[in-house]
């Protein structure tokens, strides 16, 4: 089997070339597939947790996949973030140090992945220098992220995610990837038959969830888009053929020509923020309960 | 009458990052076996850097499931918490009340949700 891969952006025509990279080899078992990069000009670095995770889905259907003709600028790229390691290629090392590697998780890593959060972006001498606040709330929405794909997913083939950080542009991008039953068969589980798309925007608002049982939930992605708003940064969610934008308070959805096999969770932050993020209205503990 | 128990989050846990729904049930399962058995409880969030809802839903949130809101009121409360991670217990715990009265309402305010969004093809 022979495919081959655009330019891929951080966006929706990124996401949609994905769906139809998956489209086209989802069925192909103990096959050999080539995947061209050479009109590959560009690859947003976060975009490895989203690619990682379909080709993963191929390896574990027992197909060998070899990534071809890439250009220079994007094999350095995915070199120093550790992606191309899993395809046959050496990690060099990042003197920048603007990438956030490309890693698998299982969901019982939640350790790992906290560690692997403050080992890779909150402690390194690299990161732009962000006020205390928005570290905190940038590290709790990373968490609340994982933590939706761990309660939610169902995956046994894992987690994945990657980021990039572009200094001069302020901007930090980080994507968590999982495999999934996705949001539309989860709202549908739960007693709802939504278009993909409408699933996704059910599930961000606040007080709707498909949890049942002992545990609630169903603040995780609604805490997550207020961060956003506040950041002036952007969210993107891709489940099932569903894509879901947030940026500005705005929210946009639309229908992918392909499912994608899981739920991506994509965020940009402004690192430049200088919001302090500190409550200005003190709210006693006597007053929780 | 009975001395307040102390928990520490951090002792129960072993970590600064409350982000695991399954650490929260660690800290659930000692609140319990303490709630039922009338004892008072302070929860200790010393040390503690890192909270998500997940964590909070799992620790605190099902509480509402297995104890009334006076027991809990009058039982339990919290200390050293930093005014953004109490707002959003706060949160956690509305959400775990109105989860609690209806857990199966899932149409809930599904027409003004997909009603506030804008299409684009």
């Amino acid at each position: 089997m022979n495919s081959s891969l655009p330019a891929i952006h951080h966006d929706q025509a990124g996401f949609e070339a994905l769906v139809r990279l998956h489209g086209q080899t989802k069925d192909c078992v103990l096959d050999d597939i080539a995947i061209d990069m050479s009109a590959t000009t560009w690859f947003d670095a976060d975009m490895c947790a989203a690619l990682g995770a379909i080709l993963y889905r191929l390896g574990e259907q027992a197909n060998t996949v070899k990534l071809q003709n890439i250009h220079p600028q994007v094999e350095n790229i995915l070199s120093k973030n550790g992606f191309l390691s899993h395809y046959g290629r050496t990690r060099i090392p990042d003197h920048w140090g603007t990438t956030i590697p490309y890693h698998r998780f299982d969901v019982k890593d939640d350790r790992y992945f906290a560690d692997y959060i403050e080992t890779e972006l909150m402690h390194r001498s690299e990161m732009p220098s962000m006020s205390p606040g928005l570290m905190k709330k940038f590290r709790e929405s990373v968490f609340e992220i994982f933590s939706n794909a761990v309660l939610h997913s169902r995956t046994t083939q894992g987690i994945f995610s990657c980021g990039q950080f572009f200094p001069r542009r302020n901007r930090l991008d980080f994507s968590v990837t999982d495999l999934g039953i996705g949001i539309r068969q989860n709202v549908q589980e739960a007693g709802l038959n939504l278009a993909p798309e409408m699933a996704i925007a059910w599930a961000t608002e606040g007080r709707n969830t498909t949890k049942s049982g002992q545990i609630p939930g169903g603040l995780g992605l609604k805490l997550l888009g207020e961060f956003i708003d506040l950041n002036g940064g952007r969210i993107q969610i891709v489940s099932d053929a569903g894509y879901w934008r947030r940026e500005g308070g705005n929210t946009v959805r639309c229908r992918l020509s392909q499912p994608f096999p899981g739920t991506l969770v994509t965020v940009e932050i402004n690192t430049a923020d200088t919001q302090s993020y500190i409550l200005t209205s003190e709210l006693s503990s006597a007053d929780i309960f | 009458m009975s001395k307040t128990l102390e928990f520490s989050i951090f002792e129960i846990i072993g970590s600064s990052l409350c982000v695991a729904s399954s650490d929260g049930q660690r800290v659930h399962d000692r609140l319990v076996a303490a709630l039922k058995e009338g004892r008072s409880v302070t929860l200790s969030f010393h040390n503690i850097t890192t909270l998500t809802s997940a964590f909070l839903n799992a620790a605190i949130g099902q509480l509402y499931g297995t104890f009334s809101e006076e027991r809990i009121r009058a039982l339990l409360k919290v200390q050293d918490m930093q005014a953004d991670d109490l707002a959003l217990l706060k949160r956690v715990v509305e959400t775990a009340k109105l989860y609690f009265q209806d857990p199966r309402k899932f149409d809930q305010a599904v027409q003004e949700t997909l009603g506030d969004d804008s299409d684009e093809s």
